[in-house]
């Protein structure tokens, strides 16, 4: 019993803790050149709520006993342009999870998945709209714990399509990404991440901006049911949608205030979550 | 947040550079057909062309449509038609139909003009019914990548140019910045330049860098080129990515010196004499400012956008044409481009030479014209390798469609064209726009 009701929480986790990369690249506008040279810092924290989470059959469900699950995850990214055309990224978390119930309480903690990457521009419209491929490893920082992920190494490959221009008499920008993962390993899972954002800036001189995103994970592995080892469960998926506010208070530094919600899902938690991302660019 | 604001560009900052080097030249009317007010009455008649192409370029057969708006309570009947002519006034083509445009509505009549060989043609629509009668001036291309030049290039171009920049390499330069506290502002500093240049004339000009705390920032360089007769200030703005420099050329501006021609007089300075002719010295002004670019630690020596209008953007094609360490260069309504087709068909500047020739005893227009076959800009564009952005207006009456074309379908590198329907010797912020995200993509200045 105690184990089926610990299922779920690790699976939340492995999603918020994806969830989150995706606020904070958006927070990064993902999708567009950085100059070589240029280094972007990223660090962040994010708390994530759940008591309630849909089952195999997307029937949602309150946990049992009370249960719920809350995850704070600490991130620091980063992305340093080489050439015109390519740049390196990289993105280490370190969380903290619970899970309560009545009776019952259970923790952990420790640096989870770094990714390493390298980013590359592909090309662009008429310098409007830009193309961008990355590949990305993820390389599990901790081992045998599978309270902080599935302790497989994987590889990414992610295309995006960025683009800016003016909407209402304000400078908007949009990011569409697609990114396809594999987990190696036995029943590694598959995994497609995509997102799309749209930002708008609230004024000429890009101090405050607002943006909405929507993105989700679809995962799967031949691996299709729940394990006493709950690392092992691999096929899920679920829709987020997110609302993010951002000031600059120079070039150099930047905020942002994001905050989202589940849409819908199967076999994950349903949950919501609060982030505080800062952007600095500490060379020029 | 960070990623669009990379990915700005100071626009305003690059219109005023080239507004600044247009507008003396003469904003010429777009011909538009404004409406006629009925004495004594609020409605009226109105008319618009509308080509069915964006640039109006067609590639065999051009098609507009005549839209009249007819306000009045009365029918309104009469003729509406078109002329077609060359661009040196020769009728090709021409239609007229009858309408009659019923009280308070409107008529949309389609206008198929015959086939044409390639090369810009002008159109005038004409609408002659009874309360009003008005005329619209509009052009339209046929394949205009086949237009090419009727003149040949001078058999030793090359050689007359290099041995100008041999000329040139002789004059030590004698690069001085001076700072101008004065013009300076809270981003950026103002330093006057000043530097010798062919037969040792002293050349001005002014240098704007932002201001950074990092004292190893090298910054990409706009060189902004004069057009005719202006004098050109230093231009501040809140780019922090430019290093931004404004030369004066001799005979314009702070650099008048010993030529300081009036207005109608500089084009045919000394034009008798190839050798002698001003725009040599101009023309090596602007590759002594490549050299000064060169000179400065600071600046980014592979980052140099030339851009220039009029005389600037003829100017920006010569130094492109002649150095290949301009990265990037941007032309807007180029004049003395295919010189030699311009006699008859354009007032300036052939009327000043013309002027120029008949003072000139012995001297005559062919003797001229063949001075001037160095000074070509079709001629320097075949040695262009950098990048290069051309804006036109096929409305323009010193820089002509059919000349302008010429020019850049001679180009052998990386090119692009914008066609400006509607304008005349200007072009719009759509220019100014993608010339800045396509100079800040090629310097990676995100």
């Amino acid at each position: 019993m105690i184990m089926k009701f610990y299922k779920a929480p690790i699976k939340y986790l492995i999603a918020v803790t994806s969830l989150f990369f995706l606020v904070q690249q958006k927070s990064l506008a993902d999708g567009f050149p950085l100059r070589p040279g240029r280094l972007l810092l990223n660090p962040s924290i994010s708390y994530f709520f759940a008591n309630k989470g849909w089952d195999s059959l997307r029937a949602l469900r309150a946990f049992p006993a009370n249960g719920q699950f809350t995850s704070t995850t600490f991130t620091l990214s980063a992305e340093y342009g080489i050439s015109r055309r390519w740049s390196v990224v990289a993105l280490m978390p370190y969380v903290s999870n619970t899970y309560q119930q009545t009776g019952y309480t259970s923790s952990n903690r420790g640096l989870t998945d770094l990714e390493t990457g390298i980013r590359y521009y592909l090309a662009n419209i008429n310098y409007i709209y830009y193309f961008m491929l990355q590949g990305t490893v993820i390389t599990p920082m901790y081992v045998n714990n599978p309270g902080l992920g599935y302790g497989l190494t994987g590889a990414e490959l992610k295309l995006s399509f960025a683009g800016s221009g003016h909407l209402f008499g304000a400078n908007d920008y949009f990011t569409i990404e697609d990114g396809v993962r594999q987990y190696f390993g036995t029943q590694g899972p598959w995994q497609d991440r995509y997102s799309a954002t749209f930002g708008l800036s609230l004024d000429k001189k890009f101090k405050n901006q607002i943006s909405v995103s929507f993105g989700g994970f679809y995962s799967v592995s031949d691996f299709k049911k729940f394990n006493v080892n709950p690392a092992l469960d691999k096929n899920f998926a679920f829709n987020q949608v997110s609302l993010s506010y951002g000031h600059a208070f120079s070039k150099e530094f930047s905020v942002f205030v994001s905050g989202g919600t589940f849409v819908n899902g199967r076999n994950t938690g349903d949950g919501s979550s609060v982030s505080l991302s800062l952007i600095l660019r500490p060379f020029k | 947040m960070s990623a669009i604001s990379k990915n700005k560009t100071d626009n305003k900052l690059l219109l005023a550079l080239a507004l600044l080097a247009i507008l003396p030249v003469m904003l010429v009317s777009s011909g538009k057909a404004q409406a006629k007010k009925i004495a004594g009455d609020n409605a009226d008649v109105s008319t618009e062309v509308v080509a069915h192409d964006a640039d109006a370029i067609f590639s065999n057969k051009a098609f507009f449509t005549f839209s009249v708006s007819n306000k009045l309570d009365a029918e309104q009947a009469g003729t509406v038609g078109y002329v077609v002519t060359t661009e040196k006034g020769e009728r090709v083509a021409e239609n007229s139909l009858k309408v009659n445009i019923a009280a308070n509505s409107n008529k949309d009549i389609d206008f198929e003009v015959p086939a044409l060989a390639p090369g810009f043609y002008k159109i005038n629509f004409m609408i002659n019914v009874s309360d009003y009668d008005d005329t619209t001036r509009r052009a339209f291309g046929i394949r205009p990548k086949e237009i090419q030049s009727q003149y040949p290039r001078p058999a030793d171009f090359d050689e007359f140019w290099q041995k100008a920049k041999d000329d040139l390499a002789r004059v030590k330069p004698n690069f001085k910045l001076i700072p101008v506290p004065k013009k300076s502002t809270s981003d950026r500093n103002v330093f006057e330049i000043q530097m010798q240049s062919l037969d040792n004339y002293t050349i001005k000009g002014w240098l704007t860098v932002p201001k950074t705390k990092n004292p190893h920032r090298k910054f990409a360089v706009l060189l902004g080129l004069p057009g005719y007769q202006v004098d050109l200030d230093p231009i501040v703005g809140s780019d922090d990515d430019l290093a931004i420099i404004t030369l004066n050329t001799r005979g314009q501006g702070t650099s008048r010196g010993p030529i300081d021609t009036r207005r109608d007089e500089f084009i045919s300075y000394k034009l008798e004499d190839k050798e002698r002719y001003v725009m040599r010295g101009v023309i090596m002004d602007c590759v002594r400012a490549i050299d000064f670019v060169y000179s400065q630690p600071n600046l980014i020596h592979d980052n140099i956008l030339v851009s220039g209008g009029s005389m600037g953007g003829y100017l920006a094609l010569a130094v492109a044409g002649l150095d290949n360490r301009v990265s990037l260069c941007s032309a807007q309504n180029p004049i003395l481009c295919d010189i030699r087709g311009l006699v008859n068909e354009v007032e300036w500047p052939i009327t000043s030479i013309k002027k120029y020739v008949a003072t000139q005893p012995g001297l005559t227009l062919e003797k001229v014209l063949s001075n001037l076959d160095y000074y070509d800009g079709k001629n320097f564009a075949q040695h262009i390798n950098a990048p290069t952005l051309i804006g036109i207006g096929l409305l323009d009456p010193f820089a002509p469609p059919n000349n302008e074309y010429a020019t850049f379908n001679l180009i052998p590198g990386k090119k692009k064209i914008m066609v400006f329907k509607n304008l005349a010797h200007e072009i719009s912020g759509k220019y100014k726009e993608w010339e800045g995200r396509w100079m800040r993509d090629t310097f990676a200045l995100f």
